[in-house]
């Protein structure tokens, strides 16, 4: 096989995977510090009313099974590096949603002493979704723009994979 | 008894340790006694079966004052004791633990050593509990002259370091457990030693969801607070607000108009009925019945949908107000409310049904983490988790508050005190809220929903318990006169519950301890600046005062 063929193949199997991709997105949840109200309307979304399962969205217990991990809460002193390990034990490629206004910002938990303050200052995020909490319409379109990029071809970019240094 | 003849006879038990009497709130009398003395007085209550410990609260009065002050409540029915320690505001100060008496102290005073420095004499040595493992040593967030940058990491000192893990000897194995684990739903640590299949030794860590919301009150004012302590916890947000507010109303001596009460109490059966089913989904999925975690979220929508029909919000509904609510009932939901008290009063029946009679479920539940009422009780279990075991724990009957008075309810309770008996407890509790919730659309009484409050709360301390869906939860409440609380104390009830998974977890198989973890409901968690997100590297936070201003602009250009 000549090159240019065998671009043309790397090239359909890319779009093979990027096409699985968007059909079978499994998330892993990580609770940094959250109040609750997130993770229960995060699970919410995923039951009858809302069912995200019908775009092969699937909640998944392992982070090395997952391809997006959802964050909620303004990550804690003692969560932020069990975050950074949990997403650096998922496979590439990731992408994180950060739900909610303290995983944003830090919301209501702003300036308090046991709190980082955002997900973005420990891990990398594609997609934030604000609300306090957020509606599972929300969360749901939040998931839909991820989709909307991966249709764009966002997993073939390369992105850098470790997590950042919280500046002190 | 009325409340004056138990605060009389608590009165004369503590007399022989007695330094000083304080009465700083009708319901409660206060007893000075000295460090020394702690272990008799505590002993004292015990013996004579006065009451339950609800809580210990910590207090910094001050750098001036030089004094910290523990505070040992005792609750009896309605009636509330609270013995006050004063020690000198040093680094080296210690207080006798009364953890083997009663063992649920052993929390309340670790709490106590992490947050103020007290050290603890005599109590089982432990590792931190609350806060980061890269803490500093000798800084305590709760004392008055505490600031940020004194607690920078301390470099080397890793937060959550990798848990002992594997063979400790012959079949006996660590297995670490969250805070990220399929079995649990929110952030804990737990460490099972196993021998084969049966637990013989539980290990817990929490901290993974410690915010510092009681210092960050401290700084806020009194309104702000109200949206903070709101979000405690996401599931029982209505009754952290709830208990705050009491709590300031009780200070300011100005009480909710009966109409503003009557939707408290509405708001928090319809609360009930949402975090109760919510429940019961996570507990069956534990057990893998996922059918039954599908359907008992499904019908949560529907009161979902009433809660939002009320006060327009899903979760953190923001309905209290300082001295009233912010929503009113109108015919057209009052109507809707019943509606849909039908559909789910027919569906909590269903679950009755299946909860006692679906083999598979039973196998999981039946006999499962029995809780005996003498265990119950030394443990000091709260709310369902008490209930299923036949003990009466319930604010809402034994120190009635807000409309309970005129819309009361009968406590639930259950003999069993295994599993099966906390499902039942919680299903049938939902029927009685129902119950209650369509007597107070029934019989709404009419009038304003707010009552006047000053801007400055005047000083004093007030104590306020709620029924909250999982057990009492306890607001310790300071003011000394100004914009903001001088200390807000939150005593959750998970907080009491947690004996009951570690006491219970070892001898049972590891595979029980998920529905043990389930079994008692655990919570662990238990205003707003503006984010623009430009795009993924930069965004910007606007100030309150920005924010403000962008409102009033966008309103008026409307």
């Amino acid at each position: 096989m000549n090159t240019e063929t065998n671009l043309g193949w790397a090239n359909v199997i890319d779009r093979v995977r990027d096409w699985a991709r968007q059909n079978s997105i499994w998330a892993v949840h990580f609770n940094s510090g959250s109040c609750n109200g997130c993770d229960i309307e995060t699970l919410a979304t995923l039951t009858p009313r809302y069912d995200v399962e019908r775009f092969g969205i699937k909640l998944q217990g392992s982070p090395r099974h997952a391809d997006v991990l959802l964050v909620t809460g303004p990550v804690t002193r003692q969560a932020r590096e069990r975050l950074i390990r949990t997403y650096e034990q998922m496979p590439e490629p990731k992408f994180v949603i950060s739900i909610g206004s303290c995983s944003i910002a830090g919301g209501v938990f702003q300036d308090c002493y046991n709190c980082v303050g955002s997900v973005d200052q420990v891990v990398p995020v594609d997609v934030y979704v604000p609300g306090c909490p957020p509606r599972p319409e929300a969360i749901i379109d939040g998931i839909v723009q991820l989709l909307t990029e991966l249709r764009g071809g966002k997993a073939r970019q390369p992105k850098h994979v470790t997590a950042q240094e919280i500046p002190s | 008894m009325s409340i004056e003849e138990r605060l009389s006879q608590a009165e004369k038990l503590l007399a022989p340790w007695n330094k000083e009497t304080l009465h700083p709130e009708s319901n409660r009398v206060d007893v000075v006694i000295s460090g020394e003395d702690l272990r008799l007085a505590v002993a004292a209550l015990q013996d004579a079966h006065w009451g339950y410990l609800s809580a210990i609260t910590g207090m910094d009065l001050g750098v001036e004052s030089g004094q910290l002050e523990a505070l040992y409540h005792f609750c009896n029915g309605p009636a509330v004791t609270s013995l006050r320690v004063r020690l000198p505001r040093s680094n080296d100060i210690s207080i006798a633990s009364i953890s083997d008496l009663i063992p649920p102290a052993a929390l309340f005073e670790r709490e106590l050593h992490e947050m103020l420095g007290i050290t603890i004499t005599g109590a089982a040595l432990s590792d931190r509990l609350f806060l980061p493992d890269d803490w500093p040593d000798d800084v305590y967030p709760m004392r008055a002259n505490f600031t940020t940058d004194q607690a920078a990491p301390v470099q080397g000192r890793h937060a959550d370091e990798a848990p002992e893990q594997g063979v400790v000897g012959g079949n006996t194995f660590v297995i670490p457990i969250g805070p990220q684990h399929p079995a649990l739903k929110e952030p804990g640590h737990f460490e099972f030693t196993v021998d084969g299949e049966i637990v013989t030794a539980a290990r817990m860590r929490l901290g993974y969801a410690h915010r510092g919301i009681e210092k960050a009150a401290e700084s806020r004012n009194w309104y702000q607070n109200l949206y903070l302590f709101e979000r405690v916890c996401g599931i029982c947000s209505h009754t952290h607000s709830m208990a705050y507010c009491l709590g300031v109303e009780k200070l300011a001596q100005v009480e909710a108009p009966p109409r503003a009460q009557a939707i408290r109490e509405l708001v928090a059966g319809l609360e009930r009925v949402h975090s109760h089913l919510l429940w019961l989904g996570v507990a069956a999925h534990e057990a893998g019945f996922d059918t039954l975690f599908m359907y008992s979220w499904r019908d949560r929508e529907t009161v979902m949908n009433l809660l939002e029909q009320v006060t327009g919000n899903r979760v953190n509904y923001s309905a209290n107000l300082l001295g009233g609510v912010k929503c009113d009932i109108t015919l057209e939901q009052a109507h809707a409310i019943k509606e849909g008290l039908n559909y789910l009063e027919t569906r909590i029946r269903h679950y009755l049904e299946v909860v006692t009679t679906d083999a598979m479920f039973l196998s999981r539940t039946r006999n499962i983490g029995t809780i005996t009422k003498e265990e119950a009780e030394r443990f000091g279990l709260l709310g369902p988790t008490a209930r299923a075991s036949g003990l009466v724990r319930d604010v809402r009957v034994e120190a009635v508050y807000g409309s309970y008075k005129n819309f009361p309810v009968s406590a639930v309770t259950e003999t069993n005190g295994d599993l099966e008996a906390r499902c039942v407890v919680r299903l049938k509790e939902l029927l009685v809220s129902c119950f209650a919730m369509r007597t107070i659309l029934d019989n709404l009484p009419e009038g304003p929903l707010t009552a006047r409050m000053p801007r400055k709360i005047p000083a004093g301390e007030a104590v306020a318990r709620i029924e909250a869906p999982r057990g009492e939860l306890f607001y310790f409440v300071k003011s000394n006169g100004g914009e903001t609380p001088a200390r807000v104390h939150v005593r959750t009830p998970s907080l009491c519950n947690w004996v009951s998974v570690l006491e219970k977890a070892v001898g049972r198989q590891l595979a029980d301890v998920p529905m043990l973890l389930a079994g008692m409901d655990p919570c662990f968690s238990c205003n707003d600046r503006l984010v623009t997100v430009a795009n993924n590297d930069q965004h910007e936070t606007w100030s309150w005062s920005r924010l403000r201003e962008y409102g009033i602009e966008y309103y008026k250009n409307r």
